[in-house]
């Protein structure tokens, strides 16, 4: 089962003339697989946690506005100095904002649905790739070729904006040739009330390739922000991936990442701050697919009012892939009584000589430390403004660019200061 | 400095102290001596303000005013300083930051201007030697990873550099070994001043060689049974304490 404006807007995006008559069967396609397999629901392990009556009870529509440029962004409201930005307003890509920074080859185009080059393989593919497929408006090929090294981190930058009850759907594809490095910076900005953003970013590592990759999703918190993200890393590739989430009614990642080349890399971070009603689940796969891969799965989530979240972390290691190293850890701080946290971090392997760890905890503040701060005179705002301070840093201590460093603490404090009464 | 009038606390319907009376004169050095569960533990909870406790009877004078309804960092800000039997461990919380964090709250509650980092780090740094502790402690989290040895040394170095006027020791010395032992007990013999008065919670008489008492009491069942000079607990370390049980 579909809801019905899905149908609706389906019909369309496919009768637009901007496409062409590839790019509609292949729209067709993925809409027909949509069909047969529907929304998931409660009923669905993967879902169990997750209500998703926003997006069925909701009316979105795709975009009105085509390609063209929007004069009403405020770039002053962004930072453009640090980085290199590509900005993406209400699922349109703003080709006059976002100048192709040397190094990197850029293209917005449907060519990589005949392209042999891209490899846009989905190898856990969700109802979500392919209601992304079927609604596809901003594409972005982004090639990093061989053994370069891009001096500045490039941003993504999503706004959203205005009154429309929208559904976006990017996709972006990104291939690291061997040897090439980058920082990737996905920033999710915005003030709208009624908004769907269902996007696939697709991410190959080629042999000794390294890619940074910072998430913030701090749109806006009545919208919905769903994000399917495939990695596939080859042999000596380095991936990072240190996600923020404050944003969103609702919110959920999926990320997949493949590690089939030997001696590949793959640490994920993720800190989660949410409040009132918000309802943040991080779903994370690492599948182990050759020897001497090390992984690791880092994620925390702070909770307050009656928001909600999800941890499912999966770590495979496949049965030719011996030496993997591979550890999840997952801790969550509920600030007050009515928060809920669902964690399930899970063991799947089927090989001997694999080192693999995993652990989960989560619970309140420790009185018996709020009483030692404050026992030196600290108040007991400031101690627990100092407790939970102390939860995040693990993860806000990761990010290397010392921009977005100060960004996410900027945000972390404010965070803290408005819910800490 | 401190006067504790026939207190009388429980924990849920539980009475721990049974009217103790405690009075100590600034510069005073008293130890408390007892064994496990007969309160001591208690009495320094409630001098310093941790909740959970249920005083049923009595009064804690403190500097001529009663403390009993102040939080724990009200009482902290007016001198009172507790040395931890289980420093609390606090990963993600830098030891220096926390360390300033409460030296400012003491500067500005005293209407100071608060220290900068800078400043703040030359002066840690001076006590730090005096503690033989070295600078990699202020780049650590508060007690995480830290030995036994080494979160002790950290409550000491929390107390020269808060400067209280009253200090509580709670079982300082278990879990020291010698060596550390010493550096302590002459981190707090260099503190001794007119001004300043120490309670010395121990187990064992072991720590009152290196710091030498004024008055030993004996704490049995929630009550003080015995006082006396430092000989008592010479005497509780030759016989035990049962030749007290009544």
């Amino acid at each position: 089962m579909i809801p019905i404006y899905l149908k609706n807007e389906f019909e369309k995006i496919n009768s637009r003339k901007l496409y062409s008559k590839e790019v509609r069967n292949f729209r067709e396609k993925a809409f027909s697989e949509l069909l047969e397999k529907g929304l998931p629901n409660k009923k669905s392990e993967e879902w169990r946690f997750t209500d998703l009556s926003m997006i069925n009870k909701g009316d979105f529509k795709i975009s009105k506005s085509q390609n063209k440029p929007r004069k009403d962004i405020n770039i002053a409201n962004y930072d453009f100095e640090s980085f290199y930005t590509i900005v993406i307003y209400n699922g349109y890509f703003q080709k006059n904002l976002s100048p192709t920074p040397p190094g990197i080859k850029l293209a917005s185009s449907f060519d990589f649905i005949k392209d042999k080059k891209w490899n846009t393989n989905q190898p856990r593919k969700s109802s979500f790739d392919l209601l992304n497929t079927a609604f596809m408006d901003s594409v972005l090929n982004l090639t990093v070729e061989k053994n370069t090294n891009i001096d500045k981190p490039l941003r993504i930058l999503f706004i959203c904006s205005g009154k429309e009850e929208l559904m976006i759907s990017p996709r972006i594809n990104i291939n690291l040739e061997n040897s090439s490095s980058f920082n990737l910076i996905e920033q999710h900005v915005g003030n709208c009330d009624e908004y769907f953003y269902n996007g696939s970013i697709i991410i190959n590592l080629g042999d000794n390739a390294k890619l940074d990759h910072v998430r913030i999703q701090n749109n806006s918190k009545k919208t919905i922000n769903i994000a399917n993200l495939h990695v596939q890393q080859k042999s000596d590739s380095n991936y990072s991936f240190n996600h923020f989430a404050f944003g969103s009614a609702l919110s959920r990642i999926n990320l997949y990442a493949g590690l089939i080349g030997k001696r590949a890399n793959c640490a994920l971070n993720g800190l989660s701050l949410s409040n009132k009603n918000q309802h943040l689940d991080a779903h994370i796969i690492t599948e182990h697919q050759a020897t001497h891969c090390i992984s690791s799965q880092n994620f925390k989530s702070i909770l307050k009012d009656k928001s909600s979240g999800v941890f499912n972390g999966r770590s495979i290691v496949q049965n030719n892939a011996e030496k993997t190293s591979s550890s999840q850890s997952n801790k969550n701080l509920l600030l007050s009584e009515e928060s809920f946290m669902n964690s399930n971090p899970q063991l799947e392997i089927y090989t001997d000589d694999v080192k693999c760890s995993h652990g989960s905890s989560t619970g309140a503040l420790e009185p018996e430390a709020l009483f030692y701060i404050r026992s030196r005179g600290i108040d007991q705002t400031s101690a627990i403004s100092l407790l939970v301070g102390g939860f995040a840093s693990e993860i806000i201590e990761v990010i290397e660019n010392a921009k977005i460093k100060e960004y996410v603490t900027k945000y972390f404090d404010q965070w803290i200061s408005e819910n800490n009464q | 400095m401190l006067n504790i009038k026939n207190l009388r606390v429980g924990v849920k319907d539980k009475e721990i102290l049974k009217g103790l009376n405690l009075h100590i004169k600034p510069g005073e050095i008293h130890a408390v001596m007892g064994r496990n569960g007969s309160g001591k533990s208690t009495l320094s909870n409630v001098i310093t303000g941790k909740e959970g406790y249920n005083i049923s009877s009595g009064d804690i004078i403190y500097e001529n005013n009663s403390i009993i309804d102040l939080s724990p960092e009200e009482r902290a800000l007016a001198g009172i300083f507790m040395s931890f039997q289980y420093p609390v461990v606090m990963p993600g919380v830098n030891n220096t930051y926390f360390l300033k964090a409460a030296l400012n709250a003491k500067l500005k509650n005293s209407g100071k201007k608060e220290i900068d980092a800078a400043s703040f780090l030359k002066i840690v740094k001076k006590k730090l030697a005096e503690l033989d502790m070295d600078t990699s402690y202020l780049k650590r989290s508060v007690n995480e990873g830290f030995s036994g040895g080494e979160k002790k040394r950290n409550e000491i170095l929390q107390m020269i550099t808060l400067e209280p006027k009253l200090v509580i020791m709670d079982e300082t010395d278990s879990g020291l070994d010698i060596d550390a032992l010493k550096i302590i007990a002459n981190g707090i013999n260099k503190y001794r001043s007119s001004d300043r008065s120490f309670l010395v919670i121990t187990h064992y008489q072991r720590l009152l060689r290196y710091i030498e008492p004024d008055i030993v009491h004996v704490l049995i069942d929630g009550k003080f049974v015995k006082s006396g000079g430092k000989d008592l607990a010479m005497k509780l370390e030759e016989k035990g304490y049962r030749w007290l049980d009544s």
